[in-house]
């Protein structure tokens, strides 16, 4: 079964009410698109702790900053989708800062070996996750736009098509770009400090 | 159906996240078995998928793929960052909501049905003040910025506030006795706009956010019978009641003039307000073509959905004119001449430009 469709008019009404600060209508929005700003952020940090930070954030930016959407621009559903991706990744990368910081007064004083996340293997992945999500944070908008619809709002592509506006083969296209793209940063990492937050 | 392997090769990315449509979810693994290089093509593909998954060999399932609590201890949801602690925590959404609504943006007070419109209008200017650091220099309208365009609001509420016993803000202005309102008016706004220029934008503003929450919390704004009493204002004899809807009125022009300036979208009033508006101005406008050519008004999305014969009564119509509400707002904001604004017309022309002229001279802002 595929999921409903976005109605443009919705984004449209609920903008509005936002913007003249009717607090049902943010109600409103987490019921709609609360779920998806979760697992967005779940997925990102690996944690439920972050993803209700990051869920926080997001939709305080919402209520205090409701021009920073602009349904000209894009479906609400993107654009929250958007933001708690970059929250998280910001989440995930000031983590890593304050555990190395952490890990470095630690063997400074004790010289004790780490004992915390476990297997090397799932470090490394851990790694290369943040790293592929830095670099899916750094696509342009209109690759990511069908990224989140495809992969974290759980759309085909056709329904992603038709919630941006395109034909079927460019939201086709774009998203190969993007995944390849990811692929990429992979086999040649752009800048590892940049990515692990330094 | 896509068999061929152009076709396939294109579908491979949405394979790897999983967004193939029932009808192309076939096509993909029949190719694969025999196409070594798209099978590569797809492990490569897959591989970064699992990666961005965060928890290497999850089944990708929507929501229960919220795995990867293997960087900590336990399986998900038990991990460093479970479901109970987010409980703990005051998680769910009444948590979100609480937290977004302590933030930096003032509650909308509870007032009476026809301070509404007003509250609503203030709340909107709140929310587009905070995307103006570094434009309050923007041109906005007659000779204002964005800046002089709030310290102009500071002197148009005034007048209500003085009327309901809040005290003025400003420095007062030499304005001898006997001006005609419309000059005091403009007197004070040129006093207010130097002042204010003198300030900081975030001073003017908070000035204005001032002085607007002391008119919502009269009791004139939250009592409909302390509201039903007359009040002249700027010249105009009405209930304080809608003096508070023309109030919303001239905030929400003047936010929408802003917006325009920085092109920003700002939307209309909620459907129920701008009724209020459009229903006041009508009223107002019927005052002054009482003697006039009757024409029938129709202003689409009206709860009930009729017009208003404005005009003498005795005669028949004359002509009919129908209006979307934001233009007829914005012609009697003074924001549309009368030949531009969008109208269907039928009858007799010159008796609807002549309602249309009207509309546009009541000039309240």
């Amino acid at each position: 079964m595929e999921p409903t469709l976005e109605q443009p008019p919705i984004d449209v009404e609920l903008h509005r009410r936002l913007v003249y600060g009717d607090e049902s209508a943010l109600r409103d929005a987490y019921a709609a698109y609360g779920a998806l700003v979760r697992r967005v952020a779940v997925r990102v940090t690996q944690s439920q702790t972050a993803a209700e930070d990051v869920a926080q954030e997001v939709f305080a930016q919402l209520w205090t900053r409701p021009y920073g959407f602009d349904a000209r621009r894009g479906s609400l559903r993107t654009w929250l989708s958007m933001l708690a991706h970059r929250r998280a990744v910001d989440w995930v990368r000031s983590e890593a800062r304050h555990r190395r910081d952490a890990r470095a007064d630690d063997s400074a004083l004790h010289a004790i070996p780490d004992a915390g996340p476990g297997p090397h293997e799932t470090v490394v992945d851990r790694e290369r996750s943040l790293l592929l999500h830095t670099a899916l944070a750094e696509l342009p908008r209109s690759q990511r736009e069908v990224v989140h619809l495809a992969y974290f709002a759980g759309r085909t592509y056709r329904q992603a098509a038709v919630e941006l506006g395109i034909p079927e083969g460019t939201a086709k296209t774009r998203l190969r770009s993007a995944l390849r793209k990811l692929a990429e940063s992979l086999a040649d990492p752009p800048d590892p400090a940049t990515a692990r937050g330094a | 159906m896509t068999n061929d392997h152009d076709g396939v090769r294109e579908l491979l990315a949405a394979w790897a996240v999983g967004a193939l449509p029932p009808a192309d979810a076939g096509a993909v693994p029949r190719h694969l078995a025999g196409c070594e290089s798209c099978a590569a093509e797809a492990e490569r593909l897959r591989t970064t998928v699992r990666l961005l998954d965060g928890a290497p060999g999850d089944a990708r399932d929507g929501g229960a793929r919220v795995g990867g609590a293997r960087v900590g201890a336990g399986p998900a949801g038990q991990g460093r960052g479970g479901q109970a602690r987010a409980g703990e925590r005051g998680g769910g959404a009444d948590g979100v909501l609480a937290s977004a609504l302590r933030g930096r943006r003032p509650r909308t007070p509870d007032v009476a049905p026809h301070a509404r419109p007003y509250a609503a209008a203030v709340a909107g200017l709140h929310a587009l003040v905070r995307e103006l650091p570094g434009r309050w220099g923007t041109p906005v309208v007659h000779d204002w910025d964005a800046h002089a365009t709030v310290a102009h609001l500071v002197a148009a509420d005034e007048h209500l506030a003085v009327a309901l016993g809040i005290g003025a803000r400003l420095p007062a202005s030499r304005i001898p006795a006997g001006t005609p309102a419309a000059r005091a008016w403009e007197l004070r706004t040129a006093d207010a706009i130097a002042h204010e220029h003198a300030r900081t934008p975030e001073e003017t503003v908070a000035t204005w956010a001032a002085q607007a929450a002391d008119l919502l919390a009269t009791p004139e704004a939250r009592d409909p019978g302390a509201a039903a009493r007359a009040a002249t204002v700027m010249g105009l004899g009405l209930p304080v009641a809608d003096h508070f809807v023309i109030r919303a009125f001239e905030a929400w022009i003047h936010t929408d003039d802003i917006g325009r300036a920085l092109g920003i979208d700002v939307p209309p009033p909620p459907a129920e307000h701008l009724e209020q508006l459009v229903r006041l101005a009508v009223r107002i406008l019927g005052l002054a073509l009482h003697d006039a050519p009757p024409v029938l008004v129709e202003v689409i999305g009206t709860a009930h959905g009729t017009g208003w014969v404005l005009g003498a009564d005795a005669e028949p119509v004359a002509a009919e004119l129908t209006l979307d509400p934001v233009d007829f707002c914005l012609l009697v904001g003074g924001r549309y001449a009368p030949d531009e604004v969008p109208r269907g017309l039928a009858g007799d022309e010159r008796a609807a430009r002549n309602v249309l002229a009207a509309a546009a001279s009541l000039a309240w802002l």
